[in-house]
């Protein structure tokens, strides 16, 4: 279910808009040298309310570090990030706190991205508690409500996630990414750790949800197929860079950077969509 | 690869600065000196003791006293000892170099039981003997260090076979240098027994989980699916692949030897460092103290060095990495 | 599920070992302090169910030694008067657990004294002073590991989570204490303290020297194991929730660093215990009057009594059945951790 054309809901200010992002990494190899990493080198774009940008790229592209500097989760050395209409990189720490709530990420792997020592019931509530802003009764309730949304039986509630499967799982995180009513769901190669026959049925729930409950998805992908199946738009990175940005149907067909052509022929011959020069 | 080793040589001085800095603050700090139980003599005059006092400078400030320490140190002068009434340099060689002659003889003879032991055991693992010795190894465990040297002691005494304590014979002087030698040994062979079988039980079962991890690798079934022969396929393939934990073991089982020789020289009086350094406690003797710290930290330092460098050989990943920029 | 079952089993078995060490009062005896210069070094003496004419008899009985003629420390038995075993008698008053004044003992004879481990030279009961030593002993032990292991938790927990500088200094830090053999260290430490202190400064002063000696190693690995979780992406959720490094560090972060820290404690209790026999058995320690696993074996350091008095070396093996369950609540511990590893006795919590 993609969105037609770029903006939905007639507002003029993209929900997001990142400009001149730059993240430096400092490593020390094991010689103990001081080596300098460009994570993002001046990465710069906008998502509109209710769209679906995918980021593609190669591992190594910076991707997952875009993620997590658009998500707060850590501090980029230069450029802005607006979300909202506020650039959240140049306010405190506290004021942060506040919006941290309206954006949330989707980790790559559940097996990791939820406590294994904790009960379904205890990773569902953490934000709220964390959050501070209901009683224990109204958290519970909330929390069925969102296992009922994500398609999950209310028994699983007191088993750990490591008794669920991967696709169980990953519902399970997208419905503690939900329980805050965020307006930007990050994805951090979200699909790519689960079997392909779940990802499918997980995908679609996301499609669901974002018209359900009007979000926006920034989903970041190595997978190009699942990128023009699932997003609007498409931004390709390569080396802390954006390559290449236009609607999914125009990246695939003509394609401007040679990293996006790489990318077209590493797709499997069936879904490649029909380019001139890949006609063999 | 020279840089590596003098990377290694920096890290170790700058820990054997911390460490003489800490123990010279201990030791300063220390409440009581040696002068105390001086004025306590009233054979002694006050003034004899002022006296005393100024020409040690134990009245200057801290930082001072350290300063000229460490200064006479590089002349390799490592201070006085007001209980021998002598320089302590001399004192500590003779002490440190039978520490040193205890403790390299226990590691090489420990180490040359407990690998063939390990390896064997691991071979045969969860079978009958490879049992028998994890049990035999878990009796000694058990058993506290003082416990095995008491016990040895408690032996030596009541048989009459070894001498109960000292490192030479009364007669010493008189022997010819191959009865020297003989008495030497013939000393060195409670506490050198003490020692190894302290350190024996760890090491055998270390040894044995190492090269058992090892003998289930992939590799080595491909090996021997390659048809290649049992001693080769151990002692060419198993070992050095297991060389990695093992040696690391090594610069590890070091530290806990010098320990338990510290405990094992005081009970067999042994004349190392270890008796030194409770004299020299008791006595409130400040310079013997650090001296006898440092040389056993120098020990264990050194001890280490040895064991980065063989890591170094024999780990080729390390040589990579370290010389990748 | 059977690692599960052991544990247990090891952890029932220290736990009665402590509580016989707990009621020492109730299962010595006679006080720990309690001399009868008349018996200097007496060997333990046995029990017999026969006695000289060959009768049985239904309860065990000991017979008195008295000094051989013409020898001063050689003792034979008294085969006149048989003194029956008895059970559950009133003795020697006690505090049960400290503050329960209590006058019930397990067992004892009537008229005379039973020596089961011998006598010391001021003929104290040498059992009643083992099962009394035993309670200094361990209780050093433990509260010395609680010690070492609050401060290793807490500073591998700040360098760990706070990196950057802290973690450098802290672990240079750490490295020195490392660098130097743990028992000179421990050795130093103490001497560098006043030296004559009563016996309850000196129980706490010797603790506070074994925890201060002991902490490098559980920091570094609660470091570690820090180090891990702080990355784990439960804990950026969490951070994405607005959660503060407190509370990351307290609901996230230190339940991971349980496993690491009761494996530390199995393995440091028996070294600590063993330090303070070492320390104690110098003088460095717990002095005199009361007995401790170390200093019980004081008396060792002289010639004769290594060579006659045999029975002065039986404190050292007290610590044999403690070492064992320890030992093996370690190696449980360890097998739940990693089941499918081969049994590796403790290379990672020990290096």
């Amino acid at each position: 279910m993609k969105a037609e054309g770029a903006t939905t809901d007639g507002s003029l200010q993209p929900l997001l808009k990142v400009e001149s992002l730059v993240k430096l990494y400092v490593k020390r190899n094991l010689a103990g040298v001081r080596e300098e990493v460009r994570a993002l080198d001046g990465v710069s774009f906008a998502i509109d309310p209710g769209a679906t940008l995918a980021v593609v790229g190669e591992s190594g592209s910076g991707k997952s570090t875009l993620a997590s500097c658009v998500a707060c989760l850590e501090n980029p050395k230069s450029g802005s990030i607006c979300f909202d209409g506020r650039n959240i990189v140049a306010i405190s720490e506290r004021h942060r706190r506040e919006v941290r709530p309206q954006i949330q990420l989707i980790f790559q792997d559940p097996a990791n991205s939820m406590n294994p020592r904790w009960s379904a019931l205890e990773i569902l509530i953490e934000p709220l508690v964390l959050q501070r802003k209901m009683n224990r009764e109204e958290m519970k309730r909330r929390a069925y409500r969102l296992l009922d949304r994500v398609g999950l039986p209310s028994e699983i509630a007191n088993r750990p996630p490591t008794e669920l499967s991967g696709g169980q799982r990953q519902r399970l995180a997208i419905a503690r990414a939900l329980a805050l009513e965020p307006k930007l769901l990050i994805l951090d190669e979200a699909l790519s750790a689960i079997d392909c026959s779940i990802q499918a049925q997980v995908a679609n729930l996301l499609m669901d949800l974002q018209t359900s409950l009007k979000m926006t998805y920034l989903f970041i992908t190595h997978d190009l197929s699942m990128a023009a199946h699932l997003a609007d738009e498409i931004a390709v990175m390569s080396h802390g860079r954006i390559v290449e940005h236009a609607p999914t149907e125009k990246v695939l067909r003509q394609p401007e950077s040679e990293t996006t052509r790489q990318l077209l022929k590493a797709m499997p011959k069936m879904i490649r969509p029909a380019l001139p020069e890949m006609q063999q | 690869m020279i840089g590596f080793l003098l990377r290694r040589l920096r890290h170790a001085l700058f820990l054997l600065i911390g460490v003489s800095v800490l123990a010279f603050l201990f030791a300063a700090l220390a409440p009581g000196n040696y002068f105390d139980e001086m004025r306590l003599n009233p054979q002694i005059a006050p003034e004899t003791i002022a006296a005393l006092r100024a020409q040690y400078g134990i009245d200057r400030p801290l930082p001072m006293r350290y300063a000229s320490w460490v200064n006479s140190l590089l002349h390799g002068n490592m201070g006085f000892s007001f209980a021998y009434n002598s320089a302590v340099a001399p004192i500590l060689m003779v002490r440190a170099r039978n520490t040193l002659l205890l403790t390299a003889t226990s590691t090489l003879l420990a180490w040359a039981i407990a690998l063939p032991l390990g390896i064997w055991s691991a071979e045969h693992f969860g079978k009958l003997p490879d049992r028998l010795l994890s049990w035999g190894t878990a009796a000694l465990l058990v058993i506290p260090d003082l416990g095995i040297a008491l016990g040895l002691l408690v032996l030596a005494v009541r048989s009459g076979w070894f001498p109960s304590g000292g490192m030479a014979s009364v007669d010493f002087e008189t022997l010819s240098v191959f009865r020297q030698l003989r008495d030497m040994a013939w000393h060195m062979v409670l506490p050198v027994s003490a020692l190894v079988l302290c350190a024996l039980p760890l090491l055998v079962r270390h040894v044995r989980a190492a090269v058992a991890d090892v003998l289930n690798a992939p590799f080595l079934l491909a090996a021997i699916g390659h048809g290649i022969p049992r001693r080769t396929l151990l002692y060419r393939f198993a070992l050095p692949a297991a060389a990695n934990p093992l040696i690391s073991l090594f610069g590890f089982s070091i530290g806990a030897l010098l320990s338990s020789s510290l405990m094992v020289e005081v009970v067999m009086s042994w004349p190392g460092l270890g008796p030194l350094l409770l004299e020299s406690i008791l006595s409130r003797d400040l310079y013997v103290v650090v001296g006898a710290i440092l040389f056993s930290t120098i020990f264990l330092v050194f001890g280490n060095l040895t064991s980065d460098l063989l890591l170094y050989l024999a780990d080729p990943r390390i040589r990579t990495e370290s010389s990748a920029r | 599920m059977t690692a599960r079952r052991s544990l247990t089993k090891w952890f029932v078995a220290l736990c009665v070992m402590h509580g016989i060490v707990v009621c020492a009062g109730f299962f010595a005896p006679y006080d720990p302090g309690g001399q009868d210069r008349r018996n200097p070094y007496m060997p333990p003496m046995r029990l017999h169910l026969q006695d000289a004419r060959g009768q049985l008899h239904l309860r065990p009985f000991v017979y008195s030694l008295k000094l051989r003629d013409g020898s001063f420390d050689q003792y034979q038995e008294d085969q006149t008067t048989l003194h029956p075993l008895q059970f559950f008698l009133s003795g020697a008053g006690y505090r049960l657990l400290g503050f329960v004044p209590c006058r019930w003992h397990l067992f004892g004879v009537e008229n005379s004294r039973i020596y089961l481990l011998g006598s010391d030279g001021y003929g104290r009961d040498q059992f009643s002073r083992l099962l009394f030593g035993g309670q200094v002993s361990l209780l050093a032990g433990l509260l010395g590991a609680g010690l070492t292991l609050v401060i290793g938790a807490g500073i591998g927990s700040v360098a760990g989570y706070f990196g950057g500088w802290r973690d450098d200094i802290l672990m240079r830090l750490s490295e020195l204490f490392l660098a130097l053999p743990w028992l000179y260290l421990l050795f130093a430490l103490r001497a560098f303290l006043p030296l004559a202190v009563n016996p309850l400064q000196a129980f706490f002063l010797i603790i506070a020297v074994i925890a201060a000696v002991g902490w490098a190693r559980p920091a570094r690995l609660v470091r570690g194991v820090v180090l891990s979780a702080k990355e784990r992406d439960f804990v950026r959720a969490a951070r994405g929730f607005g959660a503060t490094g407190g509370y990351l560090w307290r609901r996230h972060i230190l339940p991971e660093t349980s496993s690491v820290l009761w494996t530390q404690a199995a393995i440091l209790v028996p070294q600590y215990v063993l330090a303070e026999m070492t320390l104690s058995f110098l003088g460095l320690g717990v002095p005199e009057p009361v007995p401790s696993w170390g200093n019980l074996l004081s008396s060792l350091q002289q010639y004769s009594v290594l060579v006659s008095y045999w029975w002065m070396y039986l404190p050292a093996l007290a610590m044999v059945p403690f070492f064992v369950g320890y030992l093996g609540i370690a190696s449980s511990l360890q097998e739940r951790e990693q089941p499918y590893k081969v049994d590796r006795m403790g290379l990672g919590s020990l290096t």
